[in-house]
């Protein structure tokens, strides 16, 4: 284990890795290897874990480094045969989401971290990949929280993944967007209020079974009972499992049929939860002129309930 | 004669490394390898977003939800989505038929731009139910009453249950293709001497083309492997010589059985395609024209009651093709024979050598005559590089395209060559390229 003192620098920066002055010193710790997910919400799920944070809570100033981690073939092709793709040889960057996700999730499950771990909500995931990746590539991965914000429903805060190559150039970068539910801030947070949702013809139909969470966690490794079978969730608060927000934001990548060789930018946003097993509307808008895939899932209504926007995805080409 | 109203050009193929059954592409299936195929071509000759006017492709080994195989292949890859596509199916001519169909359809200007392309993977070959079984879940399904449900399901017996895997053999005869071409080998007195010969120089042709960069431009790597698995560079005729036969050792007619895993073909996972196109839609693209596909002719022969050897469809429609277009087997620069088996080629050559073949078979006055054998597959064929069954088409047709571009320049005249594939059920695909 090391540990060394470095400024952070922006990781949603287009390219580089040039460092800008930052008021508190960012540690960063080296991680022999990545977590695993089923440590990190044992850890979670530790009573002694729980907080009362006193006063204004502050995000740790420290980044977790995992060097050296290699692009599994197999775990990249069922990941590509989940999302009912082929198995191509530069990888998902669904892929290298899951890859990070328990590097984030052990930073989030530390002590020191003011807010528990189950109960954050995944709101926005925005992906920028500079250049593909390939199966068995070795990639060092960081991640970082930041950016802690008042949000009507309590604050925001992001965890970034940075991937990068063996020589410290930048391939891509995750950043997750999560809600912490507390007291909400009346201050204006712009965007975030329910919008109204006029759904529009649906081009898909996607019938998701009630085992379609343990599939996908058994390929990403993410097993949190939210997930799992309606017991699990029930366990947790949700009356019925729901559906890995990214199992269908890279479901709806895999759709896209964006030309991986391209650098490309892969936004997501998650609204209503998906419940298992469920039927999701899918309709898929391709813009010729920015290049850009659009994609947004709901829930049809039934009854009296309205139809409830799930998630949208925007894939773009950036090298047009 | 080619008196169409255009050619037909091949611009280039690529092909992923072919690899052995159960190898580095166990786990991934054949839209994985096709779209991997299609992708590297893609790339390799800029054709992101280009609409093209017909994809043909195919597989042996075929899944039944696979019904789509290339149109849902290309749908992955950065073509334009509104590219037609069609799954043909031939056995292990389908590689080649699928260029023949493309070739056509761009002869007769129906489209200008193709993608000929075939698959297999014996990985993932499909395993299928009994037909008892079958029948009685398709009734059970059609039940109205949970009774009449249970009715139906309660004439499962256990030895319906049992998978039932593709059939390696030919239906009619009960042999399989190793075992009836050890008939023929039997027949023509082809020795293993012979054909661990003609295995060697396989493997070594491969290698060397290998070392000396020819397939730069027409592999690209797939799952970590970079070059066919099951190439040999480092065989011997000693280390071949070793290898006990595996047919012909149950046909009494087979008095030494000369076939072995080292002169035959090993069941093999992998994709291959070629692009074709116009003189005119080359140009607009940018792309230098490898040779142009002349003609083709196919033939079959009645092998189930013994009458032909499996493989020798092929021995039939040379002749013709040659007759249709005024040339003498000696006329051609070059020549690639699918290796099925080392006996296959042999066999082929040792038919057109024979007065008797060619008088009492083929109704001629003489013999077509012996070929030089340093122009037969000279960049390795399918005993070194493997045999995805539907992708072997292509990795020919794209090869020998190269090779007759390539001497066409150096010698500064126009270069022929011959393409000829067996197929199952007695069947021949063969072709002729011309250099541009």
């Amino acid at each position: 284990m090391s540990t060394r003192s470095t400024t952070g620098h922006d990781p949603a920066a287009q390219s580089g890795s040039s460092p800008s002055t930052s008021a508190a010193e960012e540690r960063l710790h080296d991680l022999s290897d990545v977590p695993s997910f089923p440590a990190v919400y044992a850890a979670a799920l530790d009573p002694r874990s729980r907080r009362s944070p006193k006063g204004e809570p502050v995000l740790p100033r420290l980044a977790y480094r995992v060097r050296k981690v290699r692009i599994d073939a197999e775990r990249a092709r069922d990941f590509d045969h989940l999302m009912g793709g082929p198995a191509t040889d530069l990888v998902h960057p669904g892929v290298l989401h899951v890859l990070a996700f328990p590097i984030s999730l052990s930073l989030m499950a530390r002590r020191d971290f003011p807010f528990p771990l189950l109960g954050l909500v995944h709101l926005r995931n925005q992906v920028l990949q500079h250049r593909p990746v390939r199966v068995g590539e070795l990639v060092d991965v960081e991640c970082r929280v930041r950016d802690l914000q008042p949000h009507r429903k309590g604050r925001t805060f992001e965890a970034v993944a940075t991937i990068l190559s063996e020589d410290g150039e930048i391939i891509a970068t995750d950043v997750s967007t999560y809600l912490v539910r507390g007291p909400g801030s009346t201050a204006e947070d712009g965007g975030s209020r329910r919008r109204e949702f006029e759904p529009p013809r649906p081009t898909g139909r996607w019938a998701l079974p009630a085992d379609t969470g343990r599939r996908y966690g058994t390929v990403s490794g993410d097993v949190n009972p939210i997930h799992l079978s309606a017991l699990s969730a029930k366990a947790f608060g949700f009356p019925r499992a729901i559906a890995h927000g990214m199992y269908t934001a890279s479901r709806a990548f895999t759709e896209s049929r964006i030309d991986l060789s391209r650098p490309l930018r892969w936004d997501v946003s998650f609204d209503a939860p998906v419940t298992l097993p469920g039927t999701v509307l899918v309709a898929y808008e391709d813009d010729p002129d920015s290049g850009a895939v659009r994609c947004v899932g709901w829930r049809p209504g039934r009854g009296e309930k309205g139809p409830r926007r799930c998630f949208e995805v925007e894939v773009t080409v950036l090298d047009r | 004669m080619n008196d169409s109203p255009r050619d037909a050009l091949i611009l280039g193929g690529n092909r992923i490394p072919f690899a052995r059954s159960g190898g580095p592409y166990a786990g991934i299936s054949n839209q994985d390898l096709l779209t991997a195929s299609l992708d590297g071509l893609v790339a390799r000759y800029g054709l992101q977003g280009e609409k093209l006017g017909e994809i043909a492709g195919g597989a042996v080994l075929k899944l039944a939800r696979d019904l789509n195989l290339t149109r849902e292949s290309a749908l992955s890859t950065p073509l334009d989505p509104r590219t037609p596509a069609i799954d043909m199916s031939k056995a292990c001519a389908t590689g080649l038929e699928t260029v023949v169909h493309i070739s056509n359809r761009i002869r007769l200007q129906q489209i200008d731009s193709g993608i000929a392309a075939g698959v297999d993977s014996a990985s993932d070959s499909p395993i299928e139910v009994t037909p008892a079984l079958r029948r009685i879940l398709h009734r059970a399904f059609a039940a109205k009453t949970p009774m009449q449900r249970l009715k139906a399901l309660s004439a499962i017996r256990p030895a319906d249950l049992a998978p039932v895997p593709p059939r390696n053999g030919e239906p009619r005869t009960g042999l399989s293709m190793g075992e009836h071409m050890a008939l023929t080998a039997a027949e023509w007195g082809i020795t293993r001497q012979a054909q661990d010969e003609l295995a060697l120089a396989s493997h070594q042709k491969l290698a060397a083309a290998y070392d000396d960069g020819f397939f730069d431009d027409l592999v690209t790597g797939y799952r970590g492997l970079a070059r066919d698995q099951n190439l040999r560079p480092d065989s011997t005729l000693e280390k071949l010589g070793g290898l006990k036969p595996v047919f012909g050792v149950k046909s009494p007619q087979v008095t030494e059985p000369s076939m072995t895993a080292g002169n035959s073909t090993p069941l093999s996972d992998g994709a291959s395609s070629v692009l074709l196109g116009s003189a005119e839609w080359a140009q607009q693209h940018g792309l230098t024209p490898l040779a142009r596909v002349v003609d083709a002719r196919t033939a079959a022969v009645d092998f189930a009651h013994g009458a032909e050897g499996l493989l020798m469809a092929p021995a039939y429609a040379v002749p013709e093709l040659l007759d249709a277009n005024g040339l003498e087997l000696q006329d051609l620069d070059l020549y690639e024979i699918h290796e099925a088996f080392a006996s296959t080629v042999l066999a082929h050559l040792a038919a057109w050598e024979s007065e008797e073949f060619c008088r009492d078979r083929l109704g001629r006055d003489r013999a077509l005559g012996q070929i030089d054998r340093s122009r037969l597959n000279v960049a390795g064929s399918s005993l070194a590089a493997g045999h995805p069954f539907a992708a072997t088409g292509g990795r020919l047709v794209a090869t020998l395209a190269k090779l007759l571009h390539q001497r066409a320049q150096e010698t500064g005249e126009v270069q022929r060559g011959l393409i000829s594939v067996c197929a199952a059920a007695g069947q021949g695909t063969v072709a002729l390229l011309e250099s541009v």
